[in-house]
């Protein structure tokens, strides 16, 4: 690309957007909406992962322990659970203990437990693991040796709420591309189609430029910047749009926020979030440009 | 300069516009191509700036085969040529000077050289109160002299011109025949079709005679009666 191509290619730029600019909208508007479902899920995706990271930190392991077991087998227990490398602390809680703590979260209907002793609760250890063992893969593998230890009846862990959001993080995550696939193929026949009004609207420019040895860079240059121009513009509404959408979700829906306890938790999209949506905008304008280059220009 | 080696060219379904074509053309020549309507001349043109790929043979112009190029390479080839056509083909919604001045940014002339060079163009052609004016308000001949300045704005080796006078009256058509021998007399090897015979004689160039896509005439190589 010469130099001297440059305020050539910005000027038809220019000239192109004023002439079709109600084209120029609609196509942007529609690449908005394409780009707003998948910036969408990207911030659901987002947000689940890290709501999915917050529980992952705050796995802790509930080892219950049979009744019989005598003092010194309990000091040996855990012990042998403390030498495991995974293991940050081990927090021995009794019947009585665990009973209180029971009746608390209970809170003003602990009066349903009158009659009950604090012997139907078995004695446990509430095991920590420290930070990089705070996921599932190696929460369920200390989980498994727990379990074939002696004196140990059961081990819990929040192995299913973890394992239920990973699969919905997944979920997410490939929605995302396919929805976003099919949205993108009918996005770039919408781009094409109004490339092709411009080519239409220039036809005899081009016809000109193509007699007079134009290269077909040039030919094409304002096409495509034209496309990546839509699209960034489009991205830039989607996200808009999407930031709109979300400080109303956050400001106007605090109650069915507060219920799943994550209102603070959320958060828009980061950086490269936003990055990757611009991007995306501008690829998306710019094939769609090309592709309907290939069919309608022919030297 | 040009050399077209047994060329043919065929339109789908069977229909032949130029059948066995050897032609010759030197440097700083001026040919007029010569035939009524549906001989060929436009097609020979055409296939001259690749707007059409030869059926058959083989063109050669400037010393390069043009017969098979890429897309770049057609580029580049009319770089080297200046096409003048009947219907002038000048954007209505440019000025004349900016019509000129497209032909040489699109090779890579910074805007400001171009436009000196449209200016320059215009005047020498008698158009120098008229290069603010759109075609539009252009009279026919005016528009194929704008037409014209904008094929030599590049500095051509080369002018092609199809029927450059076809929609001209019969002074101004004399006028810009003129012009285009000004233009050969500075050294540019012009090649122009026309069905005008009476051309033919009042300028005395060479000429080659086509008929039905063959060439049945030409009065380089034929006796000095037959020369026009």
């Amino acid at each position: 690309m010469k130099l001297a191509w440059i305020p050539f290619v910005f000027l038809r730029v220019l000239k192109s957007l004023r002439d079709l600019l109600w084209t120029h909208v609609l196509t942007s508007g529609t690449m908005a909406m394409t780009l707003f479902i998948f910036g969408g899920f990207l911030l659901i995706q987002d947000n689940l992962h890290s709501l999915l990271k917050g529980w992952g930190s705050q796995i802790q392991i509930f080892a219950y322990l049979n009744n019989s077991l005598a003092s010194p087998d309990l000091q040996k227990l855990i012990a042998a659970v403390r030498s495991y490398p995974e293991v940050e602390s081990v927090r021995f809680v009794s019947r009585e203990q665990a009973w209180e703590s029971f009746k608390k979260s209970m809170g003003s209907q602990s009066s349903l437990l009158e009659g009950l002793q604090a012997e139907i609760l078995p004695p446990s250890l509430e095991i920590v693991l420290k930070m990089p063992y705070r996921e599932r893969a190696p929460a369920g593998d200390v989980a498994k040796r727990l379990r074939g230890l002696a004196g140990i009846s059961q081990v819990e862990y929040p192995e299913e709420w973890v394992e239920r959001l990973s699969v919905l993080v997944l979920g997410v995550q490939w929605a995302k591309w396919i929805f976003g696939g099919f949205l993108f193929a009918a996005t770039l026949l919408i781009v094409g189609n109004t490339v092709k009004l411009a080519i239409l609207a220039r036809k005899d420019e081009i016809e000109i430029m193509q007699l007079v040895g134009a290269p077909q860079g040039l030919i094409q240059a304002p096409f495509v910047v034209e496309g990546m121009i839509q699209g960034i513009a489009g991205a830039s509404l989607s996200l808009l749009v999407l930031w709109l959408l979300f400080l109303f979700l956050g400001t106007e829906l605090p109650n069915f926020l507060g219920i799943f306890a994550v209102r603070d938790q959320i958060h828009f999209l980061d950086v490269e979030g936003v990055a990757l949506i611009l991007s995306l905008g501008g690829l998306l304008g710019a094939s769609g440009s090309l592709f309907s280059l290939r069919r309608f220009l022919k030297v | 300069m040009v050399q077209l080696f047994r060329v043919a060219k065929i339109y789908p379904p069977n229909y032949p516009a130029l059948k066995d074509i050897y032609l010759q053309i030197d440097k700083g020549e001026f040919v007029f191509v010569n035939g009524p309507s549906g001989a060929g001349k436009t097609t020979l043109l055409r296939l001259l700036f690749r707007a059409e790929d030869a059926s058959e043979g083989q063109i050669v112009v400037n010393g390069r085969n043009i017969t098979r190029l890429d897309g770049k390479g057609v580029a580049e080839l009319r770089r080297e040529l200046g096409l003048v056509f009947q219907e002038f083909k000048l954007l209505p919604t440019m000025t004349a000077l900016e019509n000129v001045a497209l032909a040489a940014q699109v090779v890579g002339v910074s805007r400001q050289e171009s436009k000196r060079k449209a200016f320059h163009l215009l005047r020498e052609l008698g158009l120098k109160d008229k290069h603010d004016a759109r075609p539009p308000t252009l009279s026919g001949g005016e528009q194929q002299r704008v037409a014209i300045a904008r094929a030599l704005v590049n500095e051509p080796m080369l002018v092609l011109a199809d029927e450059p006078t076809g929609n001209l009256d019969a002074e101004t058509a004399e006028e810009t025949m003129r012009l285009f021998l000004k233009i050969h007399e500075r050294g540019t090897t012009v090649l122009l079709a026309t069905h005008d015979t009476g051309v033919l004689k009042r300028f005395g160039c060479r000429a080659v005679f086509l008929q039905r896509g063959e060439l049945v005439g030409d009065s380089k190589q034929e006796s000095g009666e037959a020369r026009l």
